[in-house]
């Protein structure tokens, strides 16, 4: 993910910048030098730079999803190959227990997920925003998990963590808990997925960072004078002004979550263990690629998948012209 | 709190290899053109599932073969029977499959149905093996597998902890009687972290078992269906209720963090499983004091066990090696070369090629396998044709679904069902 918000996040000081304006001052003038259009020669060259990226995205990303959303109308066999069957795949899914089973489990990690991980990292974010000395020590060390989180190794650390008599039992044993470790408890298992998350929350934090520091200091100053406390100055000056960072990382985070595979493939195994407590949509795609060699089915499952992301990013843009503020709109 | 140590072993880190293996998608191996000199040898890789000491001693024997065979050398990789097969099904998928590799029979017909197998007649000598055990190597008429050793299901048990209890086991004992001598073994031991045995409701091997004490079969004959009905799996299924709930056998939230078997953890105190893998955990349990025997496992007739000889491992190639000839070598070394032979002992099982017999040192354990298989032998039937390719998940699934029934998340009739459901699709998929 590109570490950079979106350019409409970046309220223009003073003047009134309108979404999608060039964030860097600097470029403004070259960008005037240019607006006559761009030359017939310098297209070309334009496009030309552009060809390794245009057929890497044709080989390894449009190619590939064309032929699963095929394949997804097909009985596909790993080994064998299929033959067309229409829209069954799709059908057989409404009957399909573990359909249901691995949707629950998916939705119960967004939502778990993603408001707790946006909220740890824009207090972060809050704190790293101020102006003290080693700053830049603390923004890395902050940054730091989320390097990792994904890693292979981090995983089978979690795993230790979280066993019975593992770092989470012991000090939760300490108040009275009597659930053992996570890695044992189906009812709890998931959690540790989501800490793994919420640790891993450097991207948000910075995207929240670069957000803080954009807000202008004369509006607080105005809140000041008109004698509101911290927590007024937060809710009517600090979240508006930050409202399309926030959106652009619940975005992002909610998109990522329903993806997230490579954790929770190497906490719960294909069996999403404890029973199928950490069974992700995508650990189910994967096991019934690569394992039961159903590619077909499993690229409805994908396509399914896109859909389900397609339409909660297309309700999230929706509630976001009510709840977004950018700066320079009459409102 | 709970006991029950973490144990981060060799597993913990083998389920990260594999993921991160499964997460690389199956990067291509393999050098370019055979060599074959100590400058620039052929490389031949082979994997296998087992434990720490059967990679010793596998090491060893391949060890002498690089010495005897210069200009070959052997790459090798081993994992636990789960992380293997995800690895392997993933690899066979990308069809980069190790030149030679151990094969479970359940798993022959996903491979070798797809032709993953390289055919091995007049590449491997076959004329060695004993009378029988061939037979469950072939998949369409056509050699594909040649098999290690015989194994069949028995029960092992710890006489030091069921004597202690009082409990004997007496040939012709049902499944009623093993759950009471496990509940009374539990209770005799008094002691957190140890049960007179475990839950075995969730292996299809053993259902298989109890189908055949009356004369059914888990699949079909044809291997397109599953053979009996939802009954029936309702009354295996229901079966340990009471010994779950009352804590005879090892609770699931505890098993499923074991990283090794329960026995080898000093954790149970019997179970049924496969006779060959009594000379694999005897060293261990041995040096936890304990005491080991076999037994026929539990039946419902005294005079039908259920029981038959299958090939406890195979050795196959995969048919993506380009040295097929070094790969049938290296087969026929370890099964055939008497020093081979020596070093690797009967760690896979009594072995299945003359040369193997005579030359294999028989010490006490394994002396125990022989000696049970010869006291069943009256007992073993036809083995059921090579189960089906999709048998491999089936044996996954049936586990998991169970286990859902024993962590409380499905009711028996629940689980019945999702499992109906799925086995018939997985079975559908490969037809």
């Amino acid at each position: 993910m590109s570490a950079s918000p979106p350019t409409a996040a970046v309220p223009q000081t003073g003047a009134a910048g309108e979404a999608g304006a060039p964030p860097d001052r600097g470029s403004r003038g070259a960008a005037k030098r240019r607006s006559p259009g761009v030359r017939g020669g310098e297209r070309l060259a334009g496009y030309t730079f552009m060809i390794p990226w245009l057929i890497g995205t044709a080989v390894l990303t449009v190619g590939p999803m064309a032929w699963s959303l095929y394949l997804s109308f097909t009985d596909h066999h790993l080994i064998r190959g299929g033959s067309w069957i229409g829209f069954d795949n799709y059908i057989a899914m409404f009957s399909d227990p573990m359909f249901g089973r691995t949707v629950r489990v998916t939705l119960m990690y967004v939502a778990l997920a993603v408001p707790i991980k946006l909220v740890a990292s824009l207090a972060v974010a809050m704190l790293l925003a101020q102006k003290r000395r080693g700053m830049g020590f603390y923004r890395a060390a902050f940054y730091m998990p989320s390097l990792i989180a994904m890693s292979v190794g981090i995983a089978l650390i979690w795993k230790a963590l979280f066993s019975d008599d593992g770092v989470q039992d012991s000090f939760m044993s300490a108040f009275g808990w009597e659930g053992g470790g996570f890695l044992g408890n189906p009812s709890v298992s998931i959690l540790m997925l989501v800490i793994l998350a919420v640790w891993s929350f450097g991207a948000p934090m910075v995207i929240f960072l670069a957000g803080l520091m954009q807000v202008p200091n004369e509006l607080y100053e105005a809140a000041d004078v008109d004698g509101a406390g911290k927590w007024q100055k937060f809710v009517r000056v600090t979240l508006p002004m930050l409202s399309p960072v926030i959106f652009f990382n619940v975005l992002m985070e909610t998109v990522g979550a329903f993806q997230v595979f490579g954790p929770a493939y190497i906490i719960g195994g294909e069996a999403g263990a404890p029973a199928w407590s950490t069974l992700f949509y995508t650990v189910r795609i994967y096991t019934l690629a690569f394992t039961d060699f159903r590619m077909g089915y499993a690229s409805a499952y994908a396509w399914m998948l896109v859909l389900a992301v397609g339409i909660v990013t297309l309700l999230m843009f929706r509630a976001a012209k009510q709840l977004v503020f950018y700066a320079g709109e009459d409102k | 709190m709970k006991r029950h140590q973490y144990r981060a072993k060799r597993r913990t880190l083998l389920t990260g290899a594999t993921g991160a293996a499964a997460l690389g998608a199956a990067a291509a191996c393999g050098d370019d053109g055979p060599a074959g000199t100590a400058d620039d040898p052929i490389e031949l890789s082979f994997e296998w599932w087992g434990n720490d000491d059967r990679a010793e001693i596998t090491q060893q024997a391949l060890d002498l073969y690089q010495e005897k065979n210069e200009g070959i050398k052997i790459t090798t990789n081993f994992s636990d029977f789960p992380e293997y097969w995800q690895s392997m099904t993933t690899r066979m998928a990308a069809q980069d499959l190790p030149d030679v590799f151990q094969m479970d029979y359940s798993r022959l017909l996903q491979f070798g149905g797809n032709g993953m197998l390289l055919p091995l007649e007049d590449l491997v000598d076959t004329s060695d093996f004993l009378d029988g055990f061939l037979e469950t190597g072939y998949v369409n008429d056509e050699l594909v597998a040649v098999p290690i050793a015989g194994n069949t299901l028995a029960m092992m048990y710890r006489t030091d902890w069921f004597e202690a209890a009082g409990v004997t086991i007496e040939p012709g004992y049902t499944w009623a009687d093993y759950q009471e001598a496990m509940r009374q073994v539990t209770q005799n031991l008094a002691e957190e972290g140890k049960w007179g045995g475990g839950d075995f409701a969730g292996q299809y091997h053993f259902m298989e078992l109890w189908l055949r004490q009356e004369g059914g079969s888990f699949y079909t004959q044809d291997g397109t269906a599953l053979n009996f009905d939802k009954a029936q799996l309702t009354e295996w299924w229901s079966m340990n209720e009471e010994i779950n709930a009352d804590g005879s056998v090892a609770p699931i939230d505890i098993t499923t963090q074991w990283e090794e078997d329960g026995m080898v953890l000093d954790a149970l105190g019997s179970q049924i499983l496969w006779d060959n893998f009594l000379p694999w955990f005897a060293p261990t349990i041995q040096e936890n004091g304990g005491e080991l025997a076999l037994a026929a496992p539990p039946s419902k007739d005294p005079n039908n066990i259920g029981l038959y000889l299958k090939p406890s491992m195979q050795f196959v190639i995969g048919a993506n090696t380009e040295h097929p000839e070094e790969s049938a070598k290296l087969i026929e070394f370890m099964l055939t070369d008497p020093e081979a032979v020596k070093i690797l002992g009967t760690n896979r099982g009594v072995p299945a090629t003359n040369v193997g017999r005579e030359n294999v040192e028989i010490d006490e354990i394994a002396q125990q396998v022989l000696d049970y298989e010869a006291s069943v032998s009256q007992y073993l039937t036809s083995p059921p044709p090579a189960p089906p390719a999709a048998t491999g998940s089936i044996e996954v699934k049936f586990g998991e679904v169970y286990e859902q029934v024993l962590f409380g998340e499905l009711s028996v009739a629940d689980a019945v069902d999702t499992f109906f459901t799925e086995a018939e699709t997985l079975l559908a998929s490969e037809q």
